[in-house]
């Protein structure tokens, strides 16, 4: 039997019609932080956070200036290899944060925000979470929680114009590494069925884009497998009214590459709320949860040069982190180790292959293994 | 036994031995011409005597399509200047491939005493073993030394053996031996007065058909013995190239010139009404319908007529994206495929190499679809649209029209349109759930489209009913019959041929529409090879020419 497929989209064809229940597939092409930004940056009103940089640039005399920039003709980018290694031991401080103390991250003081309210408390401590401000929604719900965008809403890196969430996306695009499927099944009914289950998969094929590099519905993707499991496959209940797709929260392994790093991004009490469009070639939507701050720092550690272009400083970042974070406190300390997210994502149709087909689809780790496998098993 | 019992005998007799398929009528062939190589035909060769490695740059003249198909065109083709100094730019890159260090070894087969200085022996030895099969002969002693004294004379101007070698080798591929699959004919032995062609002829026709390429070895010296003009010897001989690997590729060489995929090559689409469609999807459609093709009757042998029914195709990444359908592969590579029956597309005319390739760049054409199923697949003409149409009815973006049946029902109403309107927008508007990149649709510019079409007297109510209009129509696998006794004679089929040709529609039908059998019997005919003699000038046309 050939493999099994999701059909991403039901054909907008009269003559398509069953009665078995269906599956809606579709590849995630766009993934940023559901962040609040106005025109003025008035959510931030001490303006934006110096970044590695300008602390390294503060810190020096001006003979060092002199020194360490070729009397200043280095660019930002030549001098980051100095700059980073500013801990008092020559430290990286994006790798070591703690090596140098750094004037506090100004955070977001706006009091609007996108995301949802995770917690359903208004930001008092329980046994799952820590006291912490909440945002009030854009269409005036209370309660939202979304410490990531308060942490970062103020670093420029990680605004919309900054360059580290345009990187990400791009680098998905263009190598089709860290891809996430989205697989809904046991759907009776595309506008309105009470009963489904969302599965995300990792991706191992790039996406499919058109001419002009515009992302395409219906490509196919095989899912990443280990050992002839699915090594991505988080499955969520959920429910779908009037064409918007509702999840229960629930611990989701999603996979992730951007700014040269490659690692799974462990999201615990993630739920979705994904609006599918009339004809179901693509959605776009939220995903919220709690991101660990141990996760969220080895990312922003492995950010690198990128940040010459898009400042942001990892020492300060890292002590505001554990400052807010609002959930999962640690039992022997009672401090917080995670922080509420809020994503905001785009996809489009796709399908996605299962069974025999995984054959194909073993990861580039196990395609190596296998064929050392063969190689000794030859000799 | 009285007079009219015994004709009426001798009726039914004849009645039973026609409706067996009876003895083939005679045909006398046409007189013997000359063909220039087509594009595939050159590129075959070339591979098969150097290698798939040796690359052909340049562009080839373009063949006027003739009786539907190029490979008759090739027969009506002359070589311009321009064409000639294509081939002789494609001559010298192979022959300086062939010859150049990281192919000589392998490639030549003998090496010089000394690279700087010409090499007569190995010269002839490499010249008269590659002349053989370029030109589909051996090289006459006088022909191959005039080939080895050109390589010695450039040997010495150029400073070397190789460039020597490249340049009487690059003669050889421009020369008209090479270029043209000339027909050689002598006086028939068994019949007085006439001629045939030479073995070396018949050998070429013979794979040229079945092969799409030049004779190899082995069917060489077939002909260098005589054996092509004995019955059993022919017949061995094209047995062995319909069992071969091989014939998959000439098979598909002919459905490629059938179809008119060469065009495929050009097809542009708008990239914002149809963002899906690439040129990697124009090239996969080609190999998609030429896999199924291949499938229903090269590997399961199955009724010709099936190809316009079949569910069962292959699709590629690309393809999967426009017909909506999933693929096991879709870094690369084919995955098996059947259309579920709901769907409503099944057989070729259904597929993208078809659908797209026969419409506009930012939308669909009944009226070129409907054309080409006409022409490339029943054998019908549809004459060309007058020169002094109006077409700003049919273009007008204001008009209220709003689909292509709208529009056309406007546009059609011109008395010099109406006629072959009807001839091609019947079948063509049944084809409208599928747009111009090969996509199902079900509306267009927010109308529901109405796809009921109608074939030759059958009615059907969308592309559905294509495939089984066109499996039960007789004109299908006549045409098959036409077309391929064409390509195999690679000529215009003549007056005298037409019975046979009926004759081979009818054993056509009697074999269940198995296009091997087909094959086989035209291989093996005697009207493949049959050739008349030239017929010479008048007195009076001798006397004016120069």
């Amino acid at each position: 039997m050939r493999g099994a497929f999701c059909w991403a989209i039901l054909l907008p064809c009269a003559t398509v019609a069953t009665a078995a229940p269906r599956t809606l597939g579709f590849v995630i092409t766009t993934w940023n932080i559901a962040a609040y930004e106005t025109r003025f940056a008035d959510e931030c009103p001490l303006g934006l956070n110096p970044g590695y940089d300008e602390l390294w640039w503060r810190g020096l005399s001006k003979p060092d200036r002199a020194k360490f920039t070729d009397n200043g003709l280095k660019s930002r980018l030549e001098r980051y290899f100095v700059a980073i290694r500013r801990g008092p031991n020559g430290e990286d401080v994006c790798m070591n944060p703690t090596s140098v103390k750094d004037p506090p991250l100004m955070l977001v003081e706006g009091e609007k925000s996108y995301g949802m309210d995770l917690d359903g408390k208004d930001g008092v401590a329980t046994g799952k979470s820590c006291p912490h401000q909440e945002f009030t929604g854009l269409d005036g719900t209370p309660g939202v929680d979304n410490q990531l965008y308060r942490l970062l809403g103020c670093v420029y890196g990680f605004r919309s114009y900054g360059q580290f969430e345009a990187n990400e996306n791009e680098n998905r695009k263009s190598n089709g590494k860290g891809m996430t499927l989205i697989e809904v099944t046991g759907v009776d009914d595309v506008r309105n069925d009470p009963d489904v289950r969302v599965t995300i998969y990792r991706a191992v094929d790039q996406y499919t884009l058109d001419g002009s590099g515009r992302f395409l519905p219906y490509g196919s993707y095989r899912i990443d497998v280990a050992d002839g499991k699915p090594r991505y496959s988080s499955t969520l209940r959920g429910k779908i009214v009037d064409g918007v797709l509702t999840t229960e929260p629930g611990d989701v392994n999603l996979p992730f590459y951007g700014n040269y790093t490659y690692m799974n991004r462990f999201l615990r009490d993630l739920r979705f709320r994904i609006k599918l469009a009339d004809d179901a070639a693509s959605a776009e939507g939220m995903a919220a949860g709690y991101l660990g701050v141990d996760q969220l720092m080895f990312y922003v550690g492995g950010l690198g040069p990128i940040q010459s272009s898009a400042p942001a400083n990892c020492p300060s970042i890292h002590v505001a982190a554990y400052e807010i974070a609002d959930g999962h406190p640690d039992p022997k300390t009672g401090r917080c180790t995670t922080l509420s997210s809020a994503y905001n994502f785009k996809a489009v149709a796709a399908f996605i292959v299962h069974g025999e087909s995984q054959r194909y689809a073993d990861g580039w780790f196990d395609r190596v293994r296998r064929f050392i496998s063969d190689l000794r098993a030859s000799n | 036994m009285h007079r009219g019992f015994a004709s009426l005998l001798l009726s039914l007799s004849l009645l039973v031995l026609a409706a067996c398929g009876g003895r083939a009528p005679k045909t006398s062939g046409a007189e013997p011409g000359a063909r220039l190589l087509t594009e595939p035909q050159y590129r075959s060769i070339i591979a098969d005597v150097f290698g798939s490695q040796i690359t052909i740059g340049g562009t080839f003249d373009p063949l006027v399509r003739t009786n539907g198909l190029l490979t008759v065109g090739a027969s009506l083709a002359r070589v311009t200047p321009a064409g000639f100094e294509q081939f002789d730019r494609m001559a010298r890159s192979i022959a300086a491939q062939v010859t150049d260090p990281a192919h000589r070894d392998y490639l030549i087969g003998c090496a010089p005493q000394d690279v700087a200085r010409p090499d007569d022996r190995c010269a002839e030895q490499f010249l008269g073993r590659v002349g053989r099969f370029l030109f589909r002969r051996p090289l006459e002693r006088e022909e191959l030394a005039t080939r080895v004294a050109e390589a010695r004379r450039a040997a010495v101007e150029l400073g070397g053996f190789y460039d020597g070698l490249a340049a009487s080798l690059g003669g050889m591929l421009v020369s008209p031996s090479f270029l043209f699959v000339i027909d050689v004919v002598e006086p028939d032995p068994d019949a007085r007065g006439s001629m045939r062609l030479d073995a070396y002829s018949k050998a070429s026709r013979l794979s040229f058909f079945l092969w799409g390429t030049a004779p190899d070895e082995e069917l060489l010296r077939a002909a260098a013995q005589g054996e092509l003009h004995d019955r059993r010897g022919l017949e061995r001989q094209a047995e062995r190239l319909l069992a071969a690997p091989r014939m998959e590729a000439g098979l598909r060489a002919f459905f490629d010139d059938m179809m008119a995929f060469e065009d495929i090559a050009r097809i542009e689409k708008d990239s914002i009404i149809y963002p899906a469609f690439s040129a990697a999807v124009a090239s996969d459609a080609r190999e998609q319908t030429l896999r199924t093709i291949m499938r229903v009757v090269l590997e399961e042998n199955g009724d010709y007529r099936d190809i316009f029914t079949t569910r069962k195709t292959y699709v590629s990444g690309a393809l999967g994206r426009i017909y909506h359908v999933p693929v096991d592969r879709p870094d690369g590579g084919w995955t098996p495929y059947e259309f579920p029956e709901h769907d409503p597309r099944a057989g070729i005319v259904t597929h993208v190499s078809f659908t797209a390739l026969h419409s506009h760049a930012g939308r669909s054409s009944p009226t070129l679809r409907g054309r080409a199923l006409r022409e490339l697949l029943l054998c019908q003409k549809v004459p060309d649209p007058p020169g002094n149409v109006d077409f700003s009815k049919f273009n007008d973006p204001h008009s209220p029209a709003r689909t292509a049946r709208e529009r056309l029902s406007v546009h059609a109403l011109q008395p010099a349109c109406a006629g072959c309107h009807k001839i091609t927008d019947p079948v063509g508007l049944g084809m409208e759930h599928i747009d111009g990149a090969g996509q199902l649709r079900t509306a267009e510019s927010g109308v529901a489209i109405d796809a009921r079409g109608s074939l030759d007297g059958i009615e059907f109510a969308d592309v559905g009913g294509i495939g089984p209009a066109m499996h039960d129509n007789p004109a299908a696998p006549a045409c098959l019959v036409d077309r391929m006794y064409a390509y195999a004679t690679a000529r215009p089929t003549q007056r005298n041929e037409r019975k046979y040709v009926k004759y081979l529609e009818r054993e056509f039908a009697r074999d269940d529409y198995r296009v091997p059998a087909l094959l086989h019997k035209i291989a093996i005919s005697d009207a493949l090879y049959a050739v008349r003699p030239p017929v010479e000038p008048s007195p009076a046309f001798a006397r004016n020419t120069p």
